[in-house]
């Protein structure tokens, strides 16, 4: 059963991306102040929750991964962090994209950019870790993850802690409604496919775990074999 | 903008010359080039906003393909690794 979630994930975004598509272009109007470019607000807001999602995910994971050495959460950390990066990046290039269009300048240095930019670049660190680390490096990605899973808050505080080109976090709540209703199935879309991405990575890696381990004993018991025979 | 052309504030349309323009009732000549600058100028904008909308969704839903064709080689590749395992335990 569990493993039909991602495939019936992945149908729901397939049948809700074109709706967010029909609502965002054809039934929402165009902002006045930002004109025809706030569009891409829709997705570049929901990938950046989504990012954030994941990053929390990916620390609480690495956490329990740490405290209680399981390889559920371990599995389920490597594939939210993978996440972070995917949805970072998206966000990273995204906003500037609309940056440029909006205000004419693509990186303002903003302290919700740079928050957001260093997110990025430990969940890149903790992924190249997991990847290419020494025996042992585990921890040490975990830890990362732990120190990336911090910064969240920072980029939802930054707004208020720091003067930002980023609207506050109260504008979101006092969308119009036709707003929202362009807004719920473009982040109910993305939320779907990173969900099923990330479920269906978690798989993988906790089948690699499992092969990993099937070799070492098939090796201790060929060697056991071999003993017995002289 | 040319002064000469827009000819200041004129209540009465100017007759068309040639097929450059074409009096239009209760608006002079300079009121629809103005109208028209700044329908240019929108459309311009529109057009500006609509390619930076195309280049990030597209460049979004490319790193969502590029993933999924991603975990669809580990997969293969997995299943590969456990097909090779599984012969490994039947010939031991």
């Amino acid at each position: 059963m569990t493993r039909q979630i991602p495939i019936v994930l992945l149908a729901i975004a397939a049948v809700v991306f074109p709706l967010s598509v029909h609502k965002i272009f054809l039934e929402t109007g165009i902002e006045r102040q930002l004109g025809t470019a706030q569009k891409i607000f829709y997705f570049h807001v929901p990938m950046a929750w989504i990012m954030m999602l994941f990053g929390l995910v990916c620390g609480i994971a690495a956490g329990i991964q740490l405290r209680r050495q399981s390889r559920r959460a371990e599995a389920v950390a490597i594939a939210a962090g993978e996440m972070v990066v995917l949805a970072g990046l998206g966000v990273l290039i995204t906003g500037p994209i609309w940056g440029h269009a909006s205000w004419g300048k693509a990186w303002t240095w903003d302290a919700r950019q740079v928050t957001t930019g260093l997110l990025w670049l430990v969940f890149v660190a903790y992924v190249l870790v997991r990847r290419y680390g020494a025996a042992g490096s585990d921890r040490l990605a975990a830890a990362l993850a732990i120190f990336g899973a911090v910064d969240v808050p920072v980029i939802y505080y930054a707004v208020k802690i720091w003067k930002t080109t980023h609207p506050s976090n109260d504008v979101v709540g006092t969308l119009p409604p036709e707003m929202w209703a362009a807004l719920w199935p473009a982040l109910g879309a993305l939320l779907a496919t990173a969900i099923a991405l990330v479920a269906v990575r978690a798989r993988q890696e906790m089948i690699e775990m499992d092969v990993d381990d099937a070799w070492v004993r098939v090796d201790e018991l060929r060697e056991a074999a071999k003993g017995a025979a002289s | 903008m040319n002064s000469s052309i827009l000819g200041g504030s004129q209540a009465v349309a100017e007759p068309p010359q040639d097929d450059e323009y074409e009096a239009v009732e209760g608006l002079d000549r300079a009121s629809i080039e103005c109208t028209r600058m700044h329908e240019a100028a929108a459309a311009k904008k529109t057009a500006s906003d609509y390619e930076h909308i195309v280049w990030s969704y597209g460049v979004l839903w490319s790193l969502f393909a590029i993933y999924g064709v991603m975990l669809w080689r580990r997969g293969a590749r997995l299943r590969g690794d456990v097909e090779t395992l599984r012969t490994r335990i039947d010939k031991a």
